[in-house]
């Protein structure tokens, strides 16, 4: 089912400035979501503008989180929002992360990139060895991860997650990659993952969220894919990187 | 009390949804979509994504962009093209629908407009079609026949002689004469014009200078337009006394009344089913009841603003 949904907030945790996390409560969307899922969100002041596409942060029990960062109105109305307040949504939306028994997986997200990546890392199987490796800008930038980056140098490594793949992949028998967050980030992933399958959650603009419009395409193969349809989600090595 | 006629047409509804902004992949999804989409007892016809003669992928990304006001969009027609339309699209959308079917085409020859709706003719169950000679985001087909009145005239003068069917012409908003281009397609033979497609837009991301769509300028579509469609419908209903399905940022029934009293006997909700998929089915509930109340009936109200 898609569910369009108008629900309360039970809390609007504020992270930083930049960053806000809210979650509601519904037993529906809960029980249907899935790892690499997302909903179209929007705050109550904003009727008549767009959705914003948000992947699913967690779901404990009835209750689901969406871990948002302000880029723009749509956002910024978001993280504005009160415990209390009313969330339009509609969901759960697009495809799931796969995932594989007994695996050595490494978890690579950037900035905002990081909330479906911390949410799989709770889901893998048993015994599956994961490391996540998470960068941003800032400290204000990064969260509860194995391995951080900032790019000012504020907290862990100084530099792009990216300097660090390699030597991980090596040292921890890595032989499986899951991925999200700037493109550069994606592209020079993916030429570091050689022959390991790697997995992205792809971001876009979208429109209706539900494969009407195909306003979010990526370039897969030699056409076009929608992200919010046949992703997020996709088989990074796919993905036509040289067209984004 | 809402019936109304477009051209060939009977229409139990005014309420449409606009070609490009509700494809088909919502039969797909509408037996597990929580909200009315696709409300047939409120529509009065469906008109598909333009079909071109041969499969189109569409434009490269980003293809959408929110403005303050509106959309900007530079989709660019991606379809699997005529025949795998006949194939395999036109008999699910005649199994699923009960309202009239306007197929909506494209070409980028005029012995292409006509081979298309000669095959088109062939098929069964269409109830008409709409000519998109207004798309801005491609090349070669659409708008190239639709910015200049006597190329318009050619091509829908070759077309009308070849169907009984209803024959709409989608008309572009960039022009500079409205009435003219809307004059030259009842010349031609259409049985009805469409307006608006999408307006000429652009978005810069000023920290970069970077244009938000690779294509630069794109369709602008969308609460914003709204005044602009309403302008232009009013004005070709002045010049023609060819019916109009009037189109431009509509989101509410009284959105849909004001393009009836500007001259439209027919209206498409477009860019709005992106952000309330159940908006059609509102603004026919809303507009019903406003009429009830006030105790006439559509066609009373065409084109009678003062």
């Amino acid at each position: 089912m898609i569910w369009l949904k108008t629900l309360p907030i039970v809390h609007a945790q504020r992270l930083n400035a930049q960053y806000t996390v809210l979650t509601v409560e519904d037993k529906d969307l809960a029980a249907a979501s899935h790892p690499g899922m997302f909903c179209e969100l929007r705050a109550p002041n904003q009727e008549g503008r767009q959705f914003k596409p948000i992947s699913i942060y967690g779901v404990e029990g009835t209750r689901l989180s969406f871990f948002i960062k302000s880029v723009g109105f749509g956002t910024d109305a978001l993280c504005a929002l009160q415990d209390g307040d009313t969330l339009e949504m509609m969901g759960p939306l697009g495809n799931k992360f796969p995932v594989f028994a007994g695996k050595k997986a490494l978890l690579v997200s950037g900035g905002v990139g990081y909330p479906p990546l911390a949410w799989l890392k709770a889901n893998l199987p048993d015994g599956t060895t994961v490391i996540h490796l998470h960068g941003g800008a800032s400290s204000e930038d990064i969260f509860d991860c194995d391995i951080s980056c900032t790019m000012d140098g504020s907290e862990g490594h100084q530099g792009l997650v990216t300097d660090l793949v390699l030597p991980l992949i090596q040292e921890h028998g890595i032989n499986l990659i899951y991925s999200c967050g700037p493109v550069g980030m994606l592209k020079k992933l993916t030429e570091l993952s050689g022959d390991i399958p790697h997995f992205v959650s792809m971001e876009a603009y979208m429109a209706c969220g539900v494969g009407v419009c195909h306003g979010c395409v990526i370039p897969v193969g030699d056409g076009f894919q929608r992200v919010c349809k046949e992703g997020a989600v996709f088989d990074a090595k796919l993905i036509d990187w040289r067209q984004l | 009390m809402m019936k109304t006629k477009l051209g060939r047409l009977a229409l139990d509804s005014p309420i449409t949804v606009a070609s490009g902004t509700f494809g088909m992949e919502y039969f797909e999804i509408m037996d597990v979509f929580d909200a009315p989409i696709l409300p047939q007892d409120k529509l009065g016809a469906y008109i598909c994504k333009t079909i071109t003669p041969l499969p189109k992928a569409g434009n490269p990304p980003p293809r959408i962009y929110e403005t303050e006001c509106g959309m900007l969009n530079s989709i660019g027609l991606p379809n699997p093209g005529l025949q795998c339309f006949l194939d395999e699209e036109l008999p699910i959308l005649l199994e699923k629908l009960s309202i009239p079917l306007i197929v909506s085409f494209s070409g980028g020859s005029v012995d292409e407009f006509c081979m298309m709706l000669e095959t088109l003719e062939k098929a069964e169950g269409i109830a008409g079609y709409e000519i998109n000679v207004s798309c801005p985001n491609v090349e070669n087909e659409g708008i190239a026949f639709g910015a200049d009145s006597d190329v318009l005239y050619q091509l829908v003068s070759r077309l009308a002689p070849l169907t009984n069917k209803e024959l709409i012409v989608k008309l572009s908003p960039n022009v500079t004469d409205i009435g003219r281009m809307a004059k030259a397609a009842e010349a031609g033979g259409a049985s009805s014009i469409s307006l608006i497609n999408t307006l000429w837009g652009m978005a810069i991301d000023w920290q970069t200078g970077k244009a938000r769509i690779p294509r630069k300028v794109c369709g602008y579509s969308g609460k914003g337009v709204k005044p602009v469609a309403l302008a232009l419908t009013y004005q070709a209903a002045q010049a023609v006394s060819l019916p109009i399905l009037a189109m431009g940022g509509i989101s509410c029934w009284q959105d849909a009344l004001e393009f009836i009293y500007a001259g439209a006997s027919a209206v498409a909700v477009g860019t709005s089913n992106f952000t309330d998929p159940g908006a059609p089915a509102r603004i026919y509930d809303g507009l019903l009841e406003h009429l009830k109340a006030k105790g006439s009936g559509i066609k009373d109200l065409i084109g009678t603003v003062s």
